[in-house]
């Protein structure tokens, strides 16, 4: 008896284990950014002026707010924003990208390129995005 | 016991097979779009396999270089349709990954995210796109790498420098391959170029980036602050603490 209960309770879990596997790439804990990439709002703050935020959203974004002294840099004007990023840019300086919206992947993308492309160390991405800047905005 | 299993799975069959109404052909797509696109479009098709009308409540995309148009708001029993996602190359490269979620009136399937996968093939990939040097290091040439896609017919690039303080020499390593040396003529003082790379007969031009970086502030040395001393005060006065030391 107790083993059928078993067998029938094991079988429950095939349905859940079959869409577990089919969707892992959907599983919202699973993050695609390393957590050596990622930085939260208070650690990035307490970087003061050796930080420099870099904001990856659309032009219609960062005209409309941003993170005061960031640098707009989005994948649609690359090749015009970046000179003007790396002007700002030194070696002791640790870079924050941002984004809207925690599944966004702006802020993904622009991190990449500049690690990949540009070379350049100590490339963060914001934990959170902009909504968790403005959440904890002094 | 052999009864009892059966009918476990069965249920569960008849269960999955109740729920699905709009039926998609495929929910993701890979797109490789030619070297001259500006735009990948993708065509996520679907059906409505149940017996009740499916209403879109929304179709949004993750990003504002992707957008999503359906044919219609409302899919009839049986009908099909498709739903159309065209992602904005820009100056975008490498492969990309944007999703649309898909909204409808059917609870047993409220949200579908559909993915688009785009490889976005580059004439010419520059590595490093950005090289410096340090406020009075030694002026040395460093060198970018460049390569031409497979299959692409360039043979030569042609470099132009923005600033002629910096000096540039390309040199062919193999066929497809290049390699840019470039060289300030001194660091003493900050200056920067931006490097135009075309490829021969092509109107398409890339860009690279050359710096040097000013002499950073001195940082003042950090002290920690001095222990507060009691001292004793003169006959007559208020004990005073001494002030912290910066």
């Amino acid at each position: 008896m107790a083993r059928q209960a078993l067998l029938l309770i094991a079988l429950a879990f095939v349905p859940a284990i079959g869409e577990a596997i089919y969707f892992r790439d959907r599983v919202s804990w699973q993050t695609p950014v390393p957590a050596s990439e990622l930085v939260t709002v208070d650690l990035a703050r307490g970087w003061g002026t050796n930080a420099i935020w870099v904001d990856a959203r659309t032009d219609e974004e960062f005209q409309r707010d941003h993170i005061p002294g960031a640098t707009l840099l989005n994948e649609d004007r690359w090749n015009e924003l970046l000179p003007q990023f790396l002007a700002q840019w030194s070696p002791d300086k640790k870079v924050v990208v941002y984004c809207s919206t925690e599944s966004c992947n702006l802020a993904l993308e622009v991190a990449r390129r500049l690690r990949n492309e540009a070379q350049l160390k100590d490339v963060f991405v914001l934990q959170g995005g902009w909504e968790e800047w403005l959440k904890t905005k002094e | 016991m052999k009864t009892r299993i059966l009918t476990f799975i069965l249920s569960i069959l008849w269960c999955a097979m109740a729920r699905a109404e709009l039926k998609w052909e495929q929910t993701t797509l890979e797109l490789h779009p030619a070297i001259e696109d500006k735009d990948a479009v993708g065509h996520f098709k679907y059906q409505n396999t149940g017996d009740k009308p499916v209403r879109f409540k929304s179709v949004r995309t993750s990003c504002g270089c992707t957008v999503a148009q359906t044919q219609k708001d409302e899919v009839p029993a049986g009908e099909k349709g498709e739903i159309t996602a065209t992602f904005h190359i820009g100056e975008r490269t490498g492969t990309q990954i944007k999703t649309v979620n898909v909204e409808t009136d059917n609870p047993g399937q409220a949200v579908t995210v559909l993915t688009l996968k785009a490889v976005i093939p580059q004439l010419l990939e520059i590595k490093p796109t950005f090289v410096y040097w340090q406020a009075d290091d030694a002026p040395q040439a460093k060198t970018i790498s460049v390569t031409a896609a497979k299959d692409s017919p360039v043979t030569q690039i042609k470099v132009t420098s923005s600033n002629p303080e910096f000096q540039t020499k390309v040199e062919k390593v193999r066929k497809g391959e290049f390699k840019i040396d470039i060289q300030p003529k001194q660091t003493s003082k900050p200056m920067s170029a931006t490097l135009t790379i075309q490829p021969e007969n092509s109107p398409k031009m890339f860009n690279a980036t050359a710096s040097v970086m000013a002499v950073a502030a001195a940082k003042p040395m950090w002290t920690p602050p001095l222990m507060r001393q009691a001292v004793a005060p003169p006959p007559g006065t208020s004990p005073t603490p001494a002030s912290p030391q910066p």
